[in-house]
């Protein structure tokens, strides 16, 4: 499952910020990933909100700032 | 009652702080945390009992609306949870607009219509504005099913803990409420105690030696000069920005030092501001609990609201929050235009950032520090006027003076139009000012700021009496009260 949701991730992650090369894993952070600033975090929340069909609350967002926590999250909303 | 009043470091800080520890030893958490919430009711109603039962009035409501969301999402009622959240929302902001905006509404329908409607003369309320946005944090993550923690004890006393209550930093129920709730903050600890008692002093050191000296050269430049050559225009407005800086950050030392001496840790406000080298991380740095407040809450609701997030409806967001965060921190139009500023001075950030060019450090801190400074300006005019006037005298629009002590050496200038002296008379300053000013730029670049200090404590000798003189010399001040800038807001 939560290979899955990596590998869906990195899709996503590769398409909104446009770099083809970008390798994901569960410790990749924003400051880790060039382009991952605060406008590309909406965009990418959005996408991922539409693949996964579920909806982060405001008060998450900020949370969300690494791979990890996003997969975890994720995974807790579809369970 | 003010952090920097005799009665508080005297009398109310020491007192709480001893019975506190000694009631949670004889009866209990419940017993030391309802003496906390006790102690904050009287801080707040020691300026003015009435208005105490307005934050009262607004922690029960809130209390009671949070908690009838609670249940009815537990019982799947989405509808009227939403219901409920919405005349909280209303609660909230309608007692802050009544407060602080009804007569800035009023005048404005007067101007516009040529209406004769009457002020109200309000008093605000101490703190409305903090408390306000804490409680709507609160109510957002209740209503998103966030918000887990909620007896009255623990949430009464995140919104009214003293230390924070009236000047920020605006806490967060996640970051407060659990440090309440775990109740392992009864018994005093030596090193919270000796790091809360010195990131205090320096709090008080930084209000009352540096940002009160410096009020007598803002306000004989901003209030009372007909007009500013372009060095006074210069040090007026540089005395400002250092003014706000150690000020508001003062008061935030004193905030996380109390707060510390109870064993609570309050988040971290300011962080060297005035070294960032773009405007984007200005905003991390500066008033960061209100930076996250207004993304969390305000930018990020207005982008989603939108169909799709694009870098234009982003740069639209980004304006619209810092208008707001504009007309948060006072209710006249020169707070809305320094809002206005700083959001098209964050949208060219970004385009910039977009570009993936370099900018030289020196450059890029020159360019930030300065677009802040001339923005401080509009932010402490009282009047349009005012501001036209400074930020005019500092492009030169009202002639350039030097020093008589100049005019041997340098009189070929006097043919370009600059006049000899006395420079500062109308910011009633001399040359030892401007060396203060330099001094205190050589502080706020390179020195260690306050929480790094703190975080750093270590207990010698050396730190105890460099500890010891910043005190002695606050205290010898200490009589003098001058309000803090932040508390209008």
């Amino acid at each position: 499952m939560t290979k899955n949701v990596l590998e869906s991730l990195q899709v996503i992650f590769r398409d909104v910020l446009d770099s083809p090369e970008l390798m994901l894993n569960p410790e990749t952070a924003a400051s880790d990933v060039p382009g991952w600033d605060s406008l590309a975090h909406l965009s990418l929340v959005d996408a991922v909100e539409t693949e996964f069909q579920v909806k982060f609350a405001l008060g998450e967002l900020q949370k969300l700032r690494n791979v990890g926590d996003m997969i975890e999250l994720i995974s807790q909303k579809q369970s | 009652m003010l952090f920097s009043s005799p009665v508080f470091v005297y009398i109310f800080l020491p007192v709480v702080v001893v019975v506190f520890f000694a009631l949670d030893r004889v009866g209990g958490h419940t017993i030391s945390k309802s003496w906390l919430l006790v102690a904050s009711a009287t801080f707040y109603g020691w300026w003015n009992p009435i208005y105490l039962s307005l934050l009262i009035a607004s922690v029960l409501v809130n209390w009671f609306v949070s908690s009838a969301i609670r249940a009815q999402n537990e019982n799947g009622e989405a509808a009227r949870a939403k219901w409920l959240f919405l005349l909280g929302l209303a609660f909230n902001l309608g007692l802050l607009g009544f407060f602080k905006y009804a007569d800035f509404f009023i005048s404005n329908v007067n101007t516009v219509a040529g209406s004769n409607f009457v002020l109200l003369h309000l008093v605000l309320p101490l703190g409305i504005s903090f408390f306000t946005l804490q409680q709507v944090a609160y109510l957002v993550d209740v209503y998103e099913g966030l918000a887990k923690e909620h007896a009255f004890l623990n949430y009464a006393l995140f919104v009214s803990f003293f230390p924070q209550l009236i000047a920020g930093p605006i806490v967060h129920h996640a970051e407060m409420m659990p440090q309440f709730a775990r109740g392992e903050q009864g018994r005093a600890i030596p090193e919270n105690m000796s790091r809360g008692v010195f990131v205090f002093i320096v709090g008080l050191f930084k209000k009352l030696v540096i940002a009160d000296s410096l009020s007598s050269i803002v306000v004989a430049g901003f209030d009372q000069a007909e007009s500013l050559n372009m060095l006074a225009a210069w040090v007026a407005s540089l005395a400002f920005s250092f003014q706000i800086y150690f000020d508001f950050s003062g008061y935030t030392d004193m905030a996380t030092g109390a707060a510390l001496m109870l064993n609570i840790r309050l988040p971290l406000n300011f962080n060297s501001p005035y070294r960032a080298l773009t405007l984007i991380n200005f905003w991390d740095r500066w008033h960061i609990t209100l930076s996250v407040f207004i993304n969390t809450y305000v930018y990020t609701p207005i982008l989603r609201s939108f169909k799709r997030i694009t870098l234009r409806n982003a740069m639209v967001a980004t304006l619209l929050a810092m208008l707001i965060s504009g007309l948060w921190h006072g209710a006249a139009w020169t707070f809305v235009a320094w809002g206005g500023l700083h959001g098209l001075g964050l949208v060219v950030c970004h385009l910039w950032r977009k570009q993936k060019r370099r900018m030289p450090s020196i450059l890029a801190w020159l360019i930030t520090f300065n677009f802040v400074n001339i923005a401080n300006v509009v932010f402490r005019a009282q009047t349009a006027q005012d501001a036209g006037k400074v930020i005019g005298g500092m492009f030169g629009f009202n002639g350039v003076m030097l020093p008589t002590s100049l005019a041997d050496m340098l009189s070929g200038l006097s043919r370009a139009g600059v006049e000899f002296g006395t420079v500062l008379t109308d910011v009633s300053a001399g040359p030892g000012t401007v060396f203060a000013l330099g001094l205190l730029l050589a502080i706020i670049a390179f020195a260690r700021n306050s929480i790094e200090l703190m975080d750093g404590f270590r207990p010698r000798y050396l730190t105890l009496a460099g500890a010891v003189v910043l005190l002695l010399s606050s205290l010898y001040k200490i009589g003098a009260n001058s309000e803090f800038l932040y508390f209008d807001f």
